[in-house]
């Protein structure tokens, strides 16, 4: 079917049209080019999105925010980097000033500490997966938003720090460095989840902010 | 040398720092066994983060990404077809004005916003919190989608415009007192018709009581009692619904309603929209307080179309 598509530009040479071709024949009008790159992504951008705000009701506000306002701004885009990295900018970019507006985190880092804390001494079986991945949640909550969203594109979701530089509009080195400082203040809360070390071992979480 | 922190050996792990200051790290973790474990767990978190599988974007958020896209669509059609046409032209810059960008300009504009809300816009999202576990009143609206807007009336040669035509004047008398509009004017009016001020949108008030789990069936059935009013976003009146429906088409302009309904939802008050999109109907079921500023969607679901009957 795609075959039978007008193609007046340069396509990925494959069989289906380009993100950057679809996003041209949106701009020219094409009624249907945006909603097939939308579906093309959707999954990665929900992942993203989810795992930055830590809410689907937000995580949708935000995607649907950042939507809208790349089906507007379409025209704007000059291609300097690729059709996904622009779409994922506006994501998290719409992600971080929900947060922001938001002026409070998800939950006060307090509070998750001692709510953390609490599981990690009264959890008898850290080893079902079901709690892993709620700890791991749970534990992503506490990060500043700039340092989680770095975490999340490279070690959760398998970005490359480069790309996840180019979407944070930032430099790979930032990145390296957030996600560092992000993975060593998840640690007191992740360790047991490899369940290799007494308590009494546990270091304190790291203090200081992302910057 | 005392142990680094735990930042200090994940920037380390993480290929950063200066040479020499990695070369005291290195050393240091030659000779010290905890630092060294440290090290290690610090190594392990990616596989750990990564094993957590990502998660697929629910069906009911896909289709309501896929109804605001359909809208944009609807809206940035409309716009194109009526250029020059300067009542379009202030619908349109109200409903692009209403959504998206006054959610941003909230933040700015803290101090206007709150003049014109009776809330202050720093509670919103308090508000939001609150209403998810107090499950207060609901509206439901209901929005045609596939409405196309100013050209609907107007005698264009499309079938949906048809639909619409005949839709709108079957409506008028079903709609009895709601809608303000004289059934024999909506044939003949001109592209512009459902800007006039005379043409009004009525918002039914029920008690039908939506469940999540029945809502398309329960909309069919909604649908076929009141006939098939088409309408647009402004031809509702002016207030917090009419708000709540530009809010949650993202900003369409002008639509074609199908029903605008207050009604209940899991027990609770709700919005009803139904809009047409395509042969299709979209719906939206919003909290009761849902305007402009919160776009608190409760359910989506997509009908097929129903005809003008």
């Amino acid at each position: 079917m795609p075959g039978a598509l007008p193609i007046s530009g340069p396509t990925s040479g494959g069989e289906w049209p380009s993100d950057a071709e679809l996003l041209r024949r949106h701009v020219a009008g094409d009624g249907d080019a945006f909603g097939e790159l939308f579906r093309r992504h959707r999954d990665r951008l929900w992942a993203v999105a989810l795992r930055t705000v830590c809410d689907p009701e937000e995580a949708a506000d935000a995607l649907q925010d950042a939507m809208v306002s790349a089906f507007r701004r379409a025209g704007d885009f000059r291609g300097d980097s690729a059709v996904t990295t622009w779409l994922h900018r506006i994501v998290v970019n719409a992600c971080l000033d929900r947060l922001r507006r938001r002026a409070v985190r998800p939950v006060t880092a307090a509070g998750d500490e001692q709510t953390l804390e609490a599981r990690l001494t009264h959890d008898p079986d850290p080893a079902r997966a079901a709690d892993i991945r709620m700890d791991i949640d749970a534990a992503l909550r506490i990060l500043p938003p700039a340092q989680r969203a770095a975490l999340v594109m490279v070690d959760m979701l398998g970005y490359s720090v480069d790309d996840a530089a180019a979407i944070l509009d930032t430099s790979p080195g930032t990145v390296k460095s957030r996600c560092a400082r992000g993975r060593a203040r998840l640690l007191p809360y992740v360790a047991h989840l490899r369940g290799n070390r007494p308590a009494s071992e546990r270091v304190s979480p790291a203090q200081g902010n992302d910057s | 040398m005392t142990h680094p922190d735990p930042d200090v050996l994940a920037e380390f792990r993480a290929g950063l720092g200066t040479g020499r200051r990695r070369a005291r790290i290195a050393s240091h973790l030659a000779a010290c066994e905890r630092c060294t474990g440290l090290s290690d767990q610090l190594g392990e978190i990616p596989a750990l983060l990564a094993a957590v599988p990502a998660p697929a974007m629910p069906d009911a958020v896909a289709q309501r990404l896929e109804s605001v896209l359909a809208a944009q669509v609807a809206q940035r059609d409309s716009s194109e077809r009526t250029v020059g046409d300067p009542a379009h032209h202030r619908a349109h810059d109200l409903a692009h004005d209403s959504a998206y960008h006054r959610a941003h300009h909230r933040a700015h504009q803290g101090a206007r916003h709150r003049a014109r809300s009776p809330r202050p816009g720093r509670h919103w999202d308090f508000r939001l919190v609150a209403l998810r576990v107090l499950a207060p009143a609901v509206g439901v609206l209901v929005l045609a989608a596939g409405g196309y807007g100013l050209s609907r009336i107007g005698g264009s040669s499309t079938s949906s415009v048809a639909a619409g035509s005949e839709a709108a004047s079957a409506a008028s008398g079903a709609q009895a007192g709601a809608a303000a509009a004289p059934s024999s004017a909506a044939t003949s009016r001109p592209e512009a018709a459902p800007l006039e001020p005379a043409a009004r949108f009525g918002v039914v008030t029920s008690a039908t009581d939506y469940r999540r789990a029945t809502l398309p069936q329960q909309l069919k059935r909604e649908l076929q009692r009141y006939a098939r009013p088409a309408g647009s976003v402004q031809e509702l009146a002016p207030g917090p619904v009419k708000e709540c429906v530009l809010r949650v088409t993202a900003g369409i302009s002008p639509v074609s309603l199908v029903l605008v309904e207050k009604a209940y939802y899991q027990g609770q008050p709700a919005n009803v929209i139904v809009a047409a999109r395509g042969d299709h109907d979209a719906a939206w079921v919003t909290t009761p307080t849902c305007s402009a500023g919160s776009d608190y969607v409760l359910d989506t679901t997509t009908l097929p179309g129903t005809s003008a009957s």
